[in-house]
């Protein structure tokens, strides 16, 4: 893996992000709805912590729509501008290409979390609380890890297929809901349940959720994220030998142009 | 002379389908069985008419698309299988408007792709100013691509084209939508390209084009090779070019 593509590839990546009104509507606009929306509907539930599901939920609504509508639609809009053919047969290796683009836009899609923590701070004037911030810190970066992950994997998917839009718009609202990025995920029926707890995601939104709550027993801190970071190289493994399929796939099945 | 390219009964079928319930299965022969060889050094044309399989013969050459069967070599190596040699020491160039990233500047879009094929940091720089000036995109360097006509993004195409100085560059219809300057810039590039001793794979539809630049070509149609020699043995007879194009079409679809 170079560095210097990995580098380049970032840096490029979030200029075009940016440069994008959908991506800046994601990025800025989503979390500010979002958090008035989910502080109306928290306000009169009892719960005192709107950190917890205000903030954090419309933070991480936001996160998710940005790299579902960017890391996994950047291969069709690479596709559709002739660029994925380019980079695919260039030198440097596939797979540390997208994952810089990966990295490039899960870090600017963290102001999401900023953006919303300032909209509820000024808007509401609600006492907005973080009990452990140390570990909400290991948290957020074993979130990082597993969304890059997951991204990857998606990506590497839609590269196989052109019916790119349709995927991405499948999977933004599912995965909020099993995650429990707004609610909790024991509200879910056992069944679904148990497909949350096969979602990396879902265990790093209880980890910052309980950083934000204070964490009174480390032990089960360490013990979840020990189950995040296992989950996220157990997907990381999976990546790569999806990526090394690919590679010969995407060419016999000619998915890398529109038709 | 080397031979850089090999084509040998190369053969490849798109597979589509369609139908809800009952999943009707269609398959079209782009490439049916064609073989031809480009020496080191040539500049080759591939001709033919829309749909013919010239662009399909690119991409497998490209390493972009995997033959279904036959075989394409470039520099001796399977264009799928030993790709990874390949694709360092090759470029393409589609032509159109495609292909370079409008939201970067000219240098910023060369300045990735150099990245990507891994040229030395302290090398990039002097290589990317030289084939702005190549380009004559000097002067737009630092503007966004999507402030550029038509002809200025083909001519940042070329530059990237350009960047790993390939030694075969492929080039699908380079000259489409460019303007006479722009077309006359590019012959002279493919020209100095060759003089360099580099390999340049063409297709296009100016059949004068193709007179003036092409060592040899080879005429497909319906993804067969119907005529093949140096421009004057193909012409034959006949006064151009065209007309002789024109009468080869005309009696493999009469």
């Amino acid at each position: 893996m170079s560095l210097a593509v990995l580098l380049a590839t970032m840096r490029v990546q979030m200029k075009q992000s940016f440069a994008r009104p959908m991506f800046r509507f994601c990025l800025i606009a989503n979390p500010i709805l979002n958090t008035v929306l989910l502080y109306e509907m928290y306000r009169g539930s009892g719960e005192e912590s709107f950190m917890a599901y205000v903030v954090l939920g419309a933070g991480l609504m936001g996160l998710w729509s940005c790299i579902c509508f960017s890391s996994a639609g950047d291969i069709n809009r690479e596709r559709y501008s002739g660029t994925l053919a380019l980079i695919f047969v260039a030198p440097a290796s596939f797979p540390t290409i997208i994952l810089g683009k990966i990295i490039g836009n899960t870090l600017l899609s963290l102001l999401t979390l900023g953006i919303s923590l300032v909209t509820a701070a000024v808007l509401f004037r609600t006492p907005l609380m973080l009990e452990s911030p140390l570990y909400f810190l290991f948290a957020l970066l074993a979130a990082v890890a597993a969304f890059v992950v997951i991204s990857s994997v998606v990506a590497c998917l839609l590269t196989l297929s052109r019916k790119t839009e349709l995927y991405m718009n499948c999977i933004e609202i599912p995965i909020i809901l099993l995650c429990g990025f707004v609610f909790p995920v024991s509200v879910l029926p056992a069944a679904v349940r148990a497909v949350s707890y096969a979602l990396s995601p879902t265990y790093a939104v209880e980890l910052l959720r309980m950083s934000v709550w204070g964490v009174e027993e480390p032990a089960a801190f360490w013990q979840k994220l020990g189950i995040l970071l296992g989950l996220t190289a157990l997907y990381a493994v999976l990546s790569a030998l999806l990526y090394r399929r690919i590679d010969r796939r995407v060419r016999v099945a000619a998915t890398l142009e529109v038709a | 002379m080397e031979t850089v390219i090999e084509v040998r009964d190369a053969r490849r079928e798109y597979v589509s389908r369609s139908g809800v319930w009952k999943r009707e299965k269609r398959v079209v022969k782009a490439v049916d069985g064609i073989s031809f060889e480009v020496r080191r050094g040539e500049i080759f044309g591939l001709l033919g008419q829309n749909g013919a399989g010239k662009t399909t013969t690119i991409k497998m050459l490209t390493t972009l698309l995997a033959p279904t069967g036959g075989s394409c070599r470039v520099l001796g190596c399977d264009t799928f299988g030993e790709e990874k040699r390949i694709r360092p020491r090759i470029n393409f160039i589609f032509g159109g408007e495609m292909g370079v990233y409008r939201r970067l500047s000219a240098r910023d879009n060369l300045r990735y792709f150099s990245n990507l094929y891994l040229l030395p940091r302290g090398e990039q720089e002097k290589r990317i100013e030289r084939i702005l000036g190549l380009v004559d995109l000097a002067e737009r360097a630092d503007d966004l691509a999507e402030t550029y006509s038509k002809g200025m993004i083909q001519r940042l195409q070329i530059a990237r084209g350009l960047i790993n100085d390939p030694e075969i560059l492929f080039m699908d219809e380079p000259t489409v939508g460019l303007d006479p300057v722009g077309a006359r810039m590019l012959r002279d590039i493919i020209r100095r390209l060759k003089e360099e001793g580099r390999t340049v794979l063409l297709t296009t539809h100016n059949l004068a084009e193709v007179e003036e630049l092409c060592d040899r070509l080879v005429i497909i149609n319906k993804g067969k090779v119907i005529a093949r020699g140096t421009p004057e043995e193909i012409k034959g007879g006949f006064d151009t070019l065209e007309d002789a194009y024109v009468k080869l079409i005309e009696g493999v679809s009469a």
